[in-house]
């Protein structure tokens, strides 16, 4: 059914095509005067892994109670930064200054004390203690015993500082994602911290969830905290940054007030090239027969009321908030967690999905979010994971392995989908990360899938990246695979998808072609009635 | 991978070294060590455990653990003796005991691949009642009494000069081998000792690869417990105890990772010689029981906080 | 007004230690006595402080098998002692029996925290290791009743105070004080709460800038230093310390540990949950050796169904608890 040239083709046809800027809103706050004292100062910071340059002579100096945005691909060398400024790493080489004062920051802990902390993608909380036991877990200020009392209520004192409610008793396992993020900024705040570095905060938050973090970022700086906010999202860049620093291979490449800097030289300045980011919606895929339909599909207490159609060539984007429960439709149409009520049909036949492996019998493959939990086995060399998925047309005689047929499957691959590496023995975990891609690409591609359902391709991808995987879901769907996007990136969503299917608090709130589709509807439609801060 | 097999190589290497240093050192310290009898008669000193070792490696690079067998080898050695006492035939008995064995093994299957509860928490439970359950059945007596055709299977030679247990044990070894290392249920073995949730996501029944293992586990280890039982010739209450640690640390002295997804029965089959040897030569030195178990107890922490060290002092020199 | 679901545990635990009772009273004769107060008080003690020490360390997510040779080698090291200076204050004593098991959890500490081997195989070694050097240093020799002063002999009769006509022993206040002493410290002190914290979750545990490693150890020196009182209190229990002295103890301790609700995958639990476990384990084994129905070599059969029915029954509810949760609960990000 598919061809096995589309990848390469995708590939091939890699034109650096970037995801359209939304709106670029005025900022809401004036840009600061140039910064009197910096409350952090890196000074010609070098950072060396074995023989590759992580950083290499990084100068940063963050003013107090400054939003200060850091932008760069993926490998750029911000998580090195950010290890470096919160003690995980030590630097090779150069100075931290606190205040103008020289330190050194050895742990964490120093960090601290230095008034430093970080939040990241994933929260950090300890899921059997509550919200205000998190919140004061390792602060020494609170005296050697504990007073429930006092904690309860200086717990509850500092939620609301940040403007928004949660309950202080409640266990930190039974928050979402962005209610534990506030628990960690509020455990910051607590510390008295004077810099806080978030990274990638938003990446898994859906859009009124972003526009309420976004608020605290403004509150924090109100009180005079500076915030280091590290975002793929150049739109939340736009909103809340007072300069933006741009690096590129480990190193510093332009500091510039927000007024100065527009997204087509901010995208310049992280590639190192210019590049087009506005992207243009090629014409609508010639669709085939509908080879999958969902009728009143459901799974008891998680979502139901799930129909539609999709035909062979066909995109179809999953769009709605974060708890929308979209990747739950696509684990039962992989058989992880299968549905309880409604019918799925293939071909016409109705089909029922128990296991992944029930689902792989009919053609169908899960691209997940996450590679290193659910994608690859990154401590196995590249041919164990190309071959990981379609290990039965390699069993001969009493199941064993045909080598010779698993070398040149995983070789094939490799030249196909230029992975770079020297070998297919090599260990998938020393891969770079766009490579690490392609083998999981490789490893479904391997199974002959009609119906390929991708689950948030691109989170916390670069820019360029972003593109290329664009690109193969595109060059797929052209050679007849019926694609599934579950997606919370709404441009995304909007670049990619001949159908939308919009869905909210487990049920499918609308289904709509690109063609009436725009950003304003699918967030209507997303978040019910109650649009506001939806970006 | 070349990092992986070079480690494992280097692993393999200091075991073959010091498998060759135990071996020439019994060699010096009782020359008479080197005839075939002796070397048979070592193996047949700890042929059970030796047994079991090579499944549990596959239960260990799977990511789990199994405290239970050696009270299974416990309970099914007793079963077999009460049997025997109270009038059943041998050959019956036998069958019921390799059936409590895969009873056994479903009982932790079900709860650790289905319920899944941690299968250290589940083994060390089972290890506690199977343990019971083999004192239930003979109490604070020894039965004994075996039909001759028993003890003279558990304890002379079967084919050429080599007894039953060893044949097995070389069946076993070669066989798991295979299995481990060049079929796809090995394969699907070591991806979920990888990383389980990539592995379901693959398409692989974790669930069944996890309870094929324990059933396997449960059978070998009764098999075990009633060659020690044709072996000795009579059974107690404590039969097998304790054997676990022997077990486990044979495993992951082998260069078996405790968190799953590395290590080679070449690595186990090398650690089960250096220990073998080792027991050996302390016997030989005069050195008791006790402080053997003490040896061993020290081998298998060393085992894994060696690697460690080494790891360490690696990061610390490429820090510097 | 909601439940918490960990006060609902403690509750039906405390309704399952009563069912026990009611049901061996109506099968041994003059159940309900003084006397059988003070057998399972007493039996009770011994393991209670073991048990003190286990939950600590399950809380922080690891597990000390080696807690039953310490008990050995503290009671017999410490009776030997007795033997050559009998004249020791007693409270000295019991600082010395906590002194070796406190040396002893330091030993599984630093190779747990600093050498990074996983817990179950550092206790499975030293396990055997300290079971070993007992043998080889008791040279088989016993400890007896004989050469140990009267004031140890005496105590387990020496009566702390009587209630409703029960007698509570010394020994029993000693172990509950062990027992209360923790419990007040988990729920007091800041640096307590820390053993919750690493064991919930041990990456956030470092991001927040605690020393994870720090507080697993004294985890492991804590269930030492208990597993010495536990050594002190069998020596003044039995008097003859033989090379078994405390088999078996570790066994004991994870059963009423996690019959008591401490979670074993760490993060949670609570010194009255590991109370009741501890006495409904000991009831359960001291009722068995009277009954007459059913032989005392059921035992350790039973002891093994309990635990598995412990933990089965806390997977379930968890796993019930957060399928409400969900349910109702805002939803929750993530796909699983």
């Amino acid at each position: 059914m598919i061809c096995r040239a589309a990848p390469l083709a995708a590939l091939r046809s890699l034109t650096g095509w970037i995801p359209p800027v939304t709106a670029v809103p005025v900022p809401l706050f004036p840009t600061p005067a140039e910064p009197v004292a910096a409350v952090l100062e890196l000074r010609n910071i070098a950072k060396s892994f074995a023989a590759t340059a992580a950083l290499k002579d990084m100068n940063l100096a963050i003013a107090p109670g400054e939003v200060h945005a850091i932008v760069g691909e993926n490998g750029a060398g911000k998580s090195t930064l950010i290890k470096i400024m919160t003690g995980v790493y030590q630097p090779d080489a150069g100075s931290i200054l606190v205040k103008g004062a020289s330190v050194s920051v050895r742990s964490t802990q120093d960090a601290q004390t230095l008034g430093i902390a970080a939040i990241y993608q994933e929260p950090m909380v300890f899921p059997d203690l509550d919200v205000a036991e998190n919140i004061f877990i390792s602060n020494r200020a609170q005296g050697a015993f504990m007073n429930w009392k006092q904690m309860y209520a200086a717990a509850t004192k500092l939620i609301e500082q940040l403007g928004v409610t949660v309950d202080v008793h409640r266990a930190a396992s039974g928050l979402t994602l962005a209610e534990q993020q506030t628990v960690e900024i509020a455990r910051a705040l607590s510390l008295d911290v004077k810099v806080l570095i978030m990274d990638e905060p938003t990446a898994s938050l859906s859009a009124h969830e972003v526009a309420r973090l976004l608020g605290i970022v403004r509150t924090l700086k109100a009180k005079g905290v500076a915030v280091i906010y590290i975002s793929h999202r150049l739109d939340e860049i736009f909103e809340v940054a007072d300069r933006v620093t741009v690096i590129r291979d480990g190193q510093h490449i332009s500091t510039r007030p927000i007024a100065e800097v527009t997204p087509d030289g901010m995208v310049k300045d992280m590639v190192g090239r210019a590049v087009d980011i506005h992207a243009v919606k090629t014409a609508a895929n010639l669709h085939g027969a509908s080879v999958l339909r969902l009728e009143n599909l459901g799974r008891e207490g998680v979502f139901r009321g799930i129909s539609f159609d999709l035909a062979m060539g066909e995109v179809l984007c999953l769009a709605g908030l974060v708890g929308a429960r979209r990747t739950d439709v696509g684990l039962a149409l992989f058989g992880i967690a299968p549905a309880t009520e409604g019918r799925i049909l293939i071909d016409g036949a109705e089909v029922i999905l128990r296991s992944p492996a029930a689902a792989m019998a009919k053609s169908i493959a899960y691209v997940s979010e996450d590679r290193r939990k659910m994608g690859l086995a990154m401590a196995l060399p590249i041919f164990a994971n190309v071959s990981l998925a379609s290990l039965g047309k390699l069993l001969g005689a009493f199941g064993i392995i045909n080598r010779t047929a698993e070398m040149a499957m995983a070789e094939k691959y490799r030249k196909q989908l230029a992975i770079k590496s020297v070998s297919v023995r090599v260990e998938v975990g020393k891969l770079s990360g766009g490579n690490q891609q392609k083998v999981m690409l490789a490893k479904w591609l391997e199974t002959k899938p009609r119906i390929l359902i991708f689950d948030e391709p691109t989170r916390g991808v670069d820019v360029g990246a972003k593109a290329e995987v664009h690109n193969i879901i595109r060059a797929l769907a052209k050679e007849g695979v019926a694609v599934l996007v579950i997606s919370s990136d709404l441009p995304e969503v909007l670049a990619l998808a001949d159908r939308i299917l919009v869905m909210r608090e487990g049920k499918q709130a609308g289904i709509m072609d690109i063609s009436q589709a725009t950003q304003e509807n699918v967030i209507r439609l997303a978040a019910g009635t109650d649009v506001r801060g939806a970006a | 991978m070349a990092g992986l097999t070079a480690r494992l190589k280097s692993w393999e290497g200091i075991l073959l070294v010091l498998f060759l240093i135990t071996f020439f050192g019994n060699i010096w310290l009782a020359p008479e060590f080197l005839t075939l009898q002796n070397q048979i008669n070592l193996f047949q000193l700890s042929i059970e455990k030796i047994i079991v070792a090579l499944v549990m490696t596959l239960i260990i690079i799977n990511a789990e653990i199994d405290l239970s067998v050696a009270s299974v080898m416990g309970l099914s050695a007793c079963a077999f003796g009460y049997m025997t006492t109270n009038g059943w035939s041998a050959a019956g008995a036998m069958v019921i005991c390799l059936g409590i064995g895969l009873v056994a093994g479903t009982l932790n299957a079900f709860l650790i691949a289905r319920a899944k509860i941690p299968s250290l928490v589940v083994t060390l439970a089972m290890l506690i009642m199977f343990r019971g359950f083999a004192r239930v059945l003979v109490k604070d007596q020894s039965m004994g009494n075996f039909p001759e055709w028993v003890t003279h299977l558990g304890q002379n030679a079967l084919i050429g000069p080599f007894p039953l247990s060893l044949i097995l044990f070389a069946v076993a070894l070669v066989g798991l081998g295979i299995l481990l290392h060049r079929t796809g249920f090995g394969r699907q073995i070591v991806v979920i000792g990888t990383n389980a949730e990539v592995a379901r996501f693959s398409g692989i029944d974790v669930a069944r690869v996890k309870t094929v293992l324990y059933l396997m586990s449960g059978f070998v280890s009764a098999l075990a417990g009633l060659l020690y039982a044709a072996r000795l010739g009579s059974v107690r209450g404590d039969a097998a105890t304790g054997f676990e640690l022997d077990i486990i640390t044979m495993v992951l002295l082998g260069g078996v990772s405790i968190f799953g997804g590395k290590g080679s029965m070449t690595g186990v089959l090398l650690s089960i010689l250096i220990i073998l040897n080792l027991r050996n030569g302390m016997a030989l030195t005069n050195i008791t029981g006790h402080i053997q178990t003490g040896v061993i107890g020290i081998l298998l922490i060393a085992s894994v906080l060696i690697p460690n060290l080494a790891a360490d002092f690696r990061n610390r020199r490429a820090k510097a | 007004m909601r439940i918490h679901p960990q006060t609902l545990r403690l509750i039906a635990l405390g309704l399952a230690l009563l069912a026990t009772v009611l049901f061996f009273s109506t099968q041994i004769d003059s159940y309900l006595s003084p006397r059988m107060f003070t057998r399972i008080t007493t039996s009770a003690a011994v393991i209670l402080p073991v048990a003190v020490g286990q939950a600590l360390v399950v809380m922080t997510r690891n597990i000390d098998l080696s807690i039953g040779s310490t008990v050995g080698v503290v009671a017999y090291l410490t009776g030997q002692f007795l033997g050559l200076h009998g004249d020791l204050n007693p409270v000295l004593v019991a600082g010395l029996a906590m002194g070796i098991g406190g040396a002893m959890g330091a030993v599984n500490g630093v190779l747990v925290a600093w050498g990074r081997v996983p817990s179950i195989i550092v206790t499975l070694g030293t396990l055997a290791l300290f079971r070993s050097f007992l043998v080889q240093y008791s040279d088989a020799k016993t400890i007896t009743t004989a050469s140990l002063p009267q004031w140890l002999v005496d105590l387990p009769q020496a009566n702390a105070f009587s209630i409703f006509g029960l007698d509570v022993r010394v020994t029993v206040v000693l172990a509950m004080c062990s027992a209360i002493a923790m419990g007040l410290a988990l729920t007091r002190l800041r640096a307590a709460r820390r053993f919750y914290a690493v064991g919930s979750n041990p990456d956030a545990a470092v991001m927040a800038g605690i020393n994870s490693a720090k507080v697993v150890f004294v985890a492991f020196v804590l269930s030492g230093v208990l597993a010495g009182l536990a050594g002190f209190l069998f020596l003044a229990k039995f008097g003859n310390i033989t090379v078994v002295a405390g088999l078996g103890f570790e066994l004991k301790a994870v059963a009423a540990v996690v019959v008591g609700g401490v979670s074993i995958i760490g993060g949670s639990g609570s010194m009255i949950g590991v109370v009741i476990g501890t006495v409904l384990v000991d009831t359960i084994d001291n009722s068995l050796t009277r009954w007459e129905l059913v032989s005392e070599f059921w035992r350790d059969a039973l002891l093994g169904m309990l635990i598995m029915a412990a933990v089965t029954v806390d997977t379930v509810m968890s796993r019930q608890l957060g399928r409400i949760g969900l349910k109702t609960g805002p939803l929750k990000a993530g796909p699983l």
